[in-house]
């Protein structure tokens, strides 16, 4: 390595040393303030909390898949995982290499939401598979519900639940719960992978398999509707249980425990 | 890279304890622990968003946020890149409402802040020069070289924590890294030679 190299980290490391950010704020007294003003959780300043969740879950591309590490799992879980497979549409993979990236749509332009907006009897309608909807008080009725019909199975359905007391707004939906519904296709090329921090969970959810995410956030990623991966829209994703029922292969994100979230899983009629 | 192992300096248990206090819905607790990382995430967002204003206002709701997302914060485990993660993704969020942003307007400072044998003025200016130019050159750098570089050398984040605040993943850091720092190597000779043995001006070998 030539001198020039070394010096280039070098004078980095001393640039930093002698760099001026601004002031930070007071944050402490800030926060604190805003924390002891709403004691329930609820999203902190009026904001269109869906306007904020369609620009996050940005690609109106077929959701599917959990994808990718910010640390790396333990070797149990790992093995665990690696082991059992088997959501009809979702993969999961622990550790490898970075994904290829598929290049986006031509013009480099993603702008889709989550599909379109319309009521559960539309989306009823417009799927090739029944909708569920949880049973569970207080979930019967979604704030939202988007449609997909593009997605592969019968199209995605979407149910949105708005952050209220009781149900926290996640850090990486904006919304208070996020439940997506698709029929998984068997064929291994529609799979994507999940490679996970944190912890990966098995769990029965009404007799059947599911695995339960949480801990460190893990990256969520989709596949579009033509079935490429779209590796650089990979999101954040916080606390998610993904489980199958019968042909349908369901996902739920939100700031709930493995308990309340099973709970709500299995009350899905 | 070594910057994995940094957690042992004195603040472990203290953080540990107080993770789990506020975990149990001690405000006054996390008050504390947002005070100690207020300047880290605030500069963080800083480095991301690219403005004051959009900085604060993610760092302060990433701090709401990750007060709500406490419960579900794993006990034991690293806080500081859980709450990079979260304040990052604040971040990028504002970034991305397409405003237009100050990036990286960062000063240098005149004085050196440590306690450096004191060097000669026309050292100290020429120390000075040679850092904004420096500056310069990675505030032209494309955004996603610049901000694993101030992430690495402005920040001081372990590999762990860039990965958390930059939203990819570990393994890709170090490439990342590398790649960032080639361009702006090579930036710097294209820009007029070799500016680059500011480091050893203290030592007086010139």
């Amino acid at each position: 390595m030539s001198r020039r190299e070394l010096d280039l980290e070098g004078a980095l490391a001393d640039l930093g040393a002698a760099l001026r950010f601004p002031p930070t704020p007071d944050l402490a007294a800030a926060v604190t303030a805003r924390l002891e003003q709403e004691p329930p959780p609820a999203p902190a300043r009026p904001r269109p909390w869906l306007a904020g969740w369609r620009r996050l879950a940005v690609a109106g591309l077929v959701a599917v898949l959990l994808a990718a590490a910010v640390l790396v799992a333990s070797p149990g879980t790992r093995e665990a995982v690696a082991r059992r497979l088997g959501l009809r549409g979702i993969g999961v993979e622990l550790g490898g290499p970075p994904p290829p990236t598929v290049t986006t749509t031509p013009g480099g332009r993603l702008d889709l939401g989550l599909g379109q907006r319309v009521t559960l009897e539309e989306a009823r309608r417009r799927t090739g598979f029944p909708v569920l909807v949880p049973g569970a008080a207080g979930f019967q009725q979604p704030d939202a519900v988007f449609v997909d019909p593009a997605v592969p199975g019968g199209g995605r359905v979407d149910l949105v639940y708005r952050a209220r007391p009781g149900l926290p707004a996640s850090s990486f939906t904006d919304a208070g719960l996020l439940i997506t519904e698709f029929r998984g296709q068997p064929d291994p090329g529609f799979l994507k992978k999940i490679v996970v921090a944190g912890l990966v969970q098995e769990v029965t959810v009404g007799g059947q398999p599911g695995y339960f995410f949480s801990g460190e956030p893990h990256f969520f990623s989709y596949q579009g509707a033509d079935g490429q991966f779209r590796e650089e829209r990979t999101r954040l994703a916080g606390n998610t249980l993904v489980w199958q029922r019968g042909e349908l292969t369901l996902r739920l994100e939100g700031e709930v425990s493995q308990a309340e979230a099973v709970r709500i899983a299995e009350s899905m009629r | 890279m070594e910057c994995e192992n940094e957690s042992v300096e004195g603040r472990p248990l203290d953080e540990q304890e107080l993770v789990e206090q506020a975990r149990g819905g001690d405000a006054r607790a996390y008050e504390v622990l947002v005070r100690n990382y207020q300047d880290l995430a605030f500069r963080t967002a800083y480095v991301i968003a690219g403005g004051s204003a959009d900085a604060e206002d993610a760092a302060q709701e990433g701090f709401v946020k990750a007060w709500y997302a406490l419960p579900r914060f794993r006990a034991g485990a690293p806080f500081r890149p859980w709450l990079l993660a979260i304040v990052a993704n604040e971040a990028r969020n504002r970034r991305r409402s397409g405003r237009r942003q100050d990036d990286l307007a960062l000063r240098v400072a005149e004085d050196r802040p440590s306690g450096d044998a004191a060097p000669s003025p026309e050292a100290a200016a020429l120390a000075t020069e040679q850092r904004s130019q420096l500056l310069a050159a990675v505030g032209r750098l494309a955004e996603a070289d610049r901000q694993v570089i101030a992430c690495r050398y402005f920040l001081e984040l372990s590999e762990a924590e860039m990965a958390a605040a930059l939203g990819c993943r570990r393994g890709t850091v170090k490439s990342r890294l590398s790649r960032a720092l080639d361009r702006l190597r090579a930036a710097m000779i294209e820009q007029g030679g070799g500016p680059l043995p500011m480091t050893r001006l203290q030592g007086g070998d010139r």
